[in-house]
């Protein structure tokens, strides 16, 4: 008898501590297996990301009555202008290189060489910076309506900028409602940049070339050009087979995909046929070597930024630690009010400009 | 209706500012108006000129670009000036290295291929130095090149000579101390309808495909004409959408050398006073 109750009494202990366990282990939390090892971030659309354009309709207007809208639209695009006129970007918070200014929406325009005082010759990229305005702020404080994540830390500020002031009448109601207090009218293109909190910009700022400097390093983030579903040799560089000596129907093919036995299967990641291209990268850590500011131009190194001519691309200052500026950046944004008239053209020291005299190579003593 | 008023607009105004320049060089013709003399002229700058028209590929094409890199071209010129020459003219370019510092290379040849639009034009020069082919690419608007002259003011019959690499070598051969051949003023460009020989197969391209109308007889068996012929693409000509995607209309041409014209001129006079002053140089030369 008393062994029996011995053993119900260890058992007893035994559950109990198995209960007390399970509490506190995490598993008792609901906690969904995910499929991959580390789990895909979710698309959440951003809370500006609504319908844009809307279905063109017959509204049957007279030719007068068109005309009228058409002023209408012309007199809030002055005032407006004059609105950003007016605006002071100045702040009396001094630039720290940790700080995370502000990016702007620009356009890639094409590809042409500079030369350089030592002879080098120097491929860039020209991107014009479009007409960016300040639609929205969002603060730090900020909560997305679904949050899935339970903790954001080092959380930053966002701005949300459109670039190319369209008729708002092309617009949705929905779209044209993100404009609504910013005193900016609708725009074609949005994008948001994150910034340190002291890096905000009054709403309607617009922001110019020269909110870059010459000397200093850009990351450019564009969408690259659709290659459409192309095969391993395109896409992955792969040396495909050879066109003779008895090699029938395999010329660019991928070859074998996986090894048997234990691995037998097709591993994740094997580079495989499929769609190329209209994926959004990110060219890290390119100089500017020139800036007009008539035109807001940038002549940026290298000439394999993502994307088409003529596609848009969001230029933002480099994140790379070995490129950052040395000295201050115009902060939160260059001001035009205070300073004299900037030169239409505006090089790099070691850029040859066009106009100099030949270059002659000296011997060195 | 629209497009039509606008382009007579822009015709207009492009003609306003061409008009300041018909007063000093309109070789005015009581029979054709001055305004028709000047765009004659003016339409005569794309074989001058080619690499101030936009990319053949309308993919590349980026107005306010072209913009920029035409008045780059323009400001470059005001440091050296560039001829007019063409595939098949004989050219010297002396330039700068730094590799040889203090020091510039004079280098003779005949141009081979010209290429690229814009900031990117380069042109080829191939020439036989003690019984070997040397060829150089230059670019045009590199602020090394020092100066280019025309010793031969020629075309040829094709629009590349780069077959010359395959000729035999009396055909790419040009003496480095050669004298320039001056043209009288006005004078049409002499096309030179010579027959080059290539030398036997192996080539580096297979010249019997590319219709080259400079060229010797090639003396291949009949196989390699049939499969130049299985090969031929004569539709191409017609296509209409492949031809106006790779030219420039008129009036755009019109507007873009409208912009640099005057610049242009000005340039071209100064080469025209200097040419007189060589000419002059000459004679005691000789004595």
């Amino acid at each position: 008898m008393a062994l029996v109750n011995v053993a119900t009494k260890t058992c007893c202990n035994i559950r109990i501590l198995e209960e007390k366990l399970r509490t506190l282990s995490l598993t008792a939390l609901t906690i969904k297996r995910e499929k991959h090892l580390n789990a895909r971030p979710r698309l959440r659309n951003p809370t500006w990301f609504t319908q844009k354009t809307r279905a063109p309709t017959n509204e049957e207007m007279t030719s007068e009555n068109q005309e009228f809208l058409k002023e209408i639209v012309q007199d809030k695009m002055t005032e407006s202008a004059a609105h950003a006129k007016e605006i002071v970007t100045t702040s009396n918070i001094p630039w720290d290189p940790k700080m995370q200014r502000a990016g702007v929406i620009a356009r890639k325009i094409g590809i042409y060489p500079l030369w350089l005082k030592n002879g080098k010759k120097v491929s860039t990229t020209l991107l014009q910076v479009l007409d960016n305005h300040v639609v929205k702020y969002y603060s730090p404080d900020y909560e997305p309506p679904k949050q899935l994540r339970p903790k954001v830390y080092n959380r930053k500020a966002c701005l949300l900028i459109g670039a190319e002031v369209a008729d708002p009448s092309l617009f949705t109601k929905d779209y044209c409602g993100i404009f609504k207090n910013s005193g900016v009218l609708p725009t074609k293109f949005l994008a948001r940049f994150f910034i340190s909190p002291d890096a905000a910009l009054p709403l309607g700022t617009t922001i110019t070339a020269q909110h870059f400097q010459v000397g200093n390093y850009v990351d450019i983030r564009g969408k690259t050009i659709d290659r459409g579903f192309q095969g391993v040799m395109k896409r992955h560089g792969f040396k495909g087979m050879p066109a003779s000596h008895g090699v029938t129907k395999t010329h660019r093919r991928g070859g074998n995909i996986g090894g048997g036995g234990e691995k037998g299967r097709v591993w994740p990641g094997t580079k495989m046929p499929g769609h190329m291209g209209n994926r959004f990268r990110i060219a890290r850590g390119l100089k500017i070597w020139r800036i007009n500011t008539k035109y807001n131009v940038l002549w940026v190194s290298g000439q394999a930024i993502p994307g088409e001519t003529n596609s848009l691309v969001y230029v933002f200052d480099s994140k790379l630690p070995l490129r950052k500026p040395t000295s201050a950046l115009p902060f939160p944004t260059y001001f035009e009010g205070q300073n004299e008239e900037a030169p239409e053209d505006i090089f790099d020291e070691e850029v040859h400009l066009f106009s100099e005299p030949t270059i002659v190579f000296d011997e060195k003593k | 209706m629209l497009s039509l008023i606008s382009r007579s607009k822009w015709l207009s105004k492009s003609a306003k500012c061409l008009r300041t320049v018909s007063a000093q060089t309109a070789l005015t013709q009581n029979n054709e108006k001055p305004k028709d003399v000047l765009r004659k002229q003016v339409l005569e700058y794309r074989h001058v000129y080619p690499e101030f028209l936009p990319d053949p590929n309308p993919d590349f094409r980026n107005s306010l670009r072209e913009k920029l890199e035409r008045n780059d071209m323009v400001a470059r010129r005001t440091q050296i000036d560039i001829p007019e020459f063409y595939v098949g003219s004989i050219l010297a370019v002396t330039s700068s290295d730094p590799h040889s510092p203090g020091k510039t290379q004079r280098f003779v040849g005949i141009c081979i291929k010209r290429e690229g639009c814009g900031l990117r034009a380069s042109f080829i020069l191939r020439n036989v130095i003690d019984h070997q082919g040397v060829e150089m690419m230059y670019e045009m608007y590199d602020p090394a090149l020092h100066k280019v002259e025309v010793l031969k003011l020629e075309k040829r019959l094709d629009d590349h000579l780069l077959y010359l690499r395959d000729a035999l070598p009396e055909f790419s051969t040009i003496d480095v101390n050669m004298d320039p051949e001056i043209l009288t003023e006005g004078a049409p460009v002499p096309i030179n309808p010579i027959k080059v020989k290539l030398k036997p197969r192996p080539w580096l391209e297979r010249w019997e495909r590319q219709h080259l109308r400079g060229v010797q007889d090639l003396g291949l068996a009949e196989k390699f004409y049939k499969r130049a012929q299985e090969l031929e693409k004569p539709w191409e000509k017609y296509d209409l959408m492949k031809e106006y995607m790779k030219t420039i209309p008129e009036e755009q041409q019109l507007e873009i050398f409208g912009e640099v014209q005057s610049e242009l001129h000005k340039l071209e006079l100064q080469r025209r006073k200097m040419k007189r002053k060589r000419v002059f140089v000459k004679p005691s030369k000789l004595a």
